[in-house]
């Protein structure tokens, strides 16, 4: 099935053999392998605190290198209102409803982080999408929710969005979920929140009857900027949280500590025999490893643990902190960023408990001897990433933030972040810095933007769930 | 500019000298007679959350309509406020900019 071409719509389903059915694929390795390369990406691109204020956009990146716009902005997709903070989004639907007839993966969901407004966004022709439908901050606030962030499409028909805040910006968040057919709002996903109280990212395992999410902090707490007294009264998360998928109810809290500052991303394996996955703890610079013990309850440990580092204009020591992370689509590589510090680390993580450093590039950042690409200053270090489905390429963006951005890299708010590439050389265990691509939201049209999460038409590791 | 005796004189700074004064009703908060006025601020939440349209008021004085939540006891004593839910209760001079906020939060560099 090409993946660049408009989706197949409904009317190609319904042949009672056809190849591949529904909006995705049924293992893992088929997606890896029977799809193709990707030929353009959808790029969250906020304006949200930026010197020249404009309105957030979708932007639609031209990643084919036979194209005569390469590593272009070929198409944007402006938000209705300004200050929404576009930063995650998801499909309306993924391979974990691969064999559902009459579904295709065709629309975005695409949160404002700060508005709490909700976008759908017709992505069925990947150069033209189109803004169909908008639900606004009111209707999200009648359920006591704000701040939307990870969309993930689940199976009967349902989109679940992790929530971090209650309508007034406090705790505690949950999860909001919208329908399938008309992306009218069902209410909370879960049942019984339990001892959960702050939210941000979610991963789910539908055959193991489990969902794990993390925790950032309240909204009023992250929003305004990264405040050290926040941490030292408590306000950040250090745990991640165990539920019943099936159930909907909190069954288990794994307290990091000390160790576990500010548990950002939670990537699973994509093999959905597997019951286990890594979350970036991006303050304290650990990767945490959980599991499924034999006795059914979940348990962790520090798998990678980084250290800070002095730099002469800091008073502290600048943790690399880990921003994001993503494990490609056969399980066998971790990527994670450093974005204070300025490397996209690689790591083989085929013995799971055992990862084990294979390479890194350095581009920005505060310790990269790289600075610049093509001449131009690169604002802002590697954070975003998005991997090619066949693990031969690792993309990403170089803001984080708006509030965050604007205290570590102020550059950005002036003139926008970048999108940047490696080459990743699975069978030999390396990447390389593509220094012929480049794409400055600097040049945005409108005026500069940042840049923050990637997807590829048809799906990519950090979407696609499998039953 | 009509006079109302009601309404406050808002002049708005920003770093590069630039200036705009709104007239603003007892009854409108600073961040909505701007977006009127096709004054450009910068903003996020709209209710007192996240902070990004923070400005420092440098003279004369503001009441916020609902709670700043994104600003610090700290912040607001030193005359920070949130123009998304704030009102003037006087003739008011106030600093704005995109880089207001990273100043209220500080950064770790020297």
């Amino acid at each position: 099935m090409s993946t660049d071409e408009p989706s197949s719509s409904t009317e190609h389903h319904g042949h009672e053999h056809h190849e591949v059915e529904g909006p995705g694929y049924p293992t893992p390795a088929a997606m890896r392998t029977e799809s193709e390369r990707e030929k353009t990406a959808f790029v969250m691109a906020p304006r949200v605190g930026m010197q020249n204020d404009g309105h957030d956009l979708v932007g639609v990146v031209d990643v084919d290198p036979d194209s005569e716009t390469y590593s272009e902005i070929i198409d944007t997709v402006e938000m209705p209102n300004k200050g929404d903070e576009l930063h995650h989004f998801g499909w309306n639907a993924c391979s974990s409803s691969c064999h559902a007839e009459g579904l295709a993966r065709q629309y975005l969901v695409v949160p404002g982080q700060r508005s709490s407004r909700i976008h759908v966004i017709d992505a069925e022709d990947p150069r033209n999408p189109e803004m169909v439908k908008v639900i606004e901050p009111e209707e999200v606030f009648e359920h006591d929710l704000s701040a939307p962030h990870t969309v993930h499409c689940v199976p009967g028909g349902k989109i679940v969005i992790s929530m971090l805040g209650d309508a007034e910006g406090e705790l505690p968040g949950g999860f909001l979920q919208l329908d399938q057919d008309d992306f009218s709002i069902d209410g909370h996903w879960e049942a019984d929140r339990g001892a959960m109280e702050m939210n941000y990212d979610y991963w789910y395992q539908p055959r193991h009857d489990v969902l794990i999410s993390s925790e950032w902090a309240a909204p009023n707490t992250y929003y305004p900027g990264f405040d050290l007294d926040d941490v030292e009264a408590g306000k950040y998360g250090d745990s991640i949280h165990v539920w019943e998928w099936e159930d909907r109810e909190h069954v288990q809290t794994l307290e990091f500590g000390e160790q576990g500052h500010i548990p950002l991303e939670v990537r699973m394996s994509h093999n959905p025999e597997e019951t286990q996955g890594y979350v970036g703890a991006a303050l304290s610079s650990n990767v945490i490893r959980f599991w499924e013990a034999d006795d059914g309850s979940w348990d962790w440990e520090v798998v990678i643990d980084e250290d800070a580092r002095e730099h002469e204009d800091w008073d502290m020591p600048v943790p690399p902190l880990i921003t994001d992370l993503l494990l490609s689509l056969d399980d066998q590589y971790l990527f994670f960023a450093n974005w204070l510090h300025g490397d996209v680390r690689m790591y083989d993580v085929s013995d799971s408990a055992n990862p084990r450093l294979v390479d890194q590039v350095w581009a920005g950042g505060l310790f990269g001897d790289r600075q610049s690409i093509q001449g131009e200053p690169i604002r802002g270090s590697p954070q975003m990433l998005q991997l090619s489905r066949d693990g031969k390429r690792l993309y990403w963006t170089t803001s984080l933030f708006s509030s965050w951005d604007n205290q570590f890299f102020p550059d950005i708010a002036e003139e926008g972040s970048l999108m940047l590439k490696a080459d990743v050389y699975p069978d030999e265990g390396r990447m390389e810095l593509d220094e012929e691509f480049l794409v400055d939201f600097g040049d945005a049209p409108g005026g500069p933007a940042r840049a923050h999460e990637i997807r590829w038409p048809g799906g990519d590791c950090t979407s696609d769930v499998w039953r | 500019m009509d006079s109302d005796a009601d309404s406050f004189a808002v002049e708005l700074v920003w770093a590069d000298g630039r200036s705009e004064t709104l007239t603003v009703a007892p009854d409108e908060v600073i961040l909505d007679v701007a977006a009127a006025s096709d004054v450009a601020l910068p903003y996020g939440c709209r209710f007192g959350a996240c902070a990004t349209c923070t400005g420092k008021v440098v003279h004369g004085s503001v009441s916020h309509v609902k709670p700043p939540r994104g600003l610090k006891e700290s912040a607001l004593d030193e005359g920070y406020a949130l123009l998304c839910v704030a009102t003037p209760t006087t003739d008011c001079r106030v600093r704005v900019g995109h880089e207001i906020q990273a100043a209220v939060v500080g950064t770790p560099w020297k």
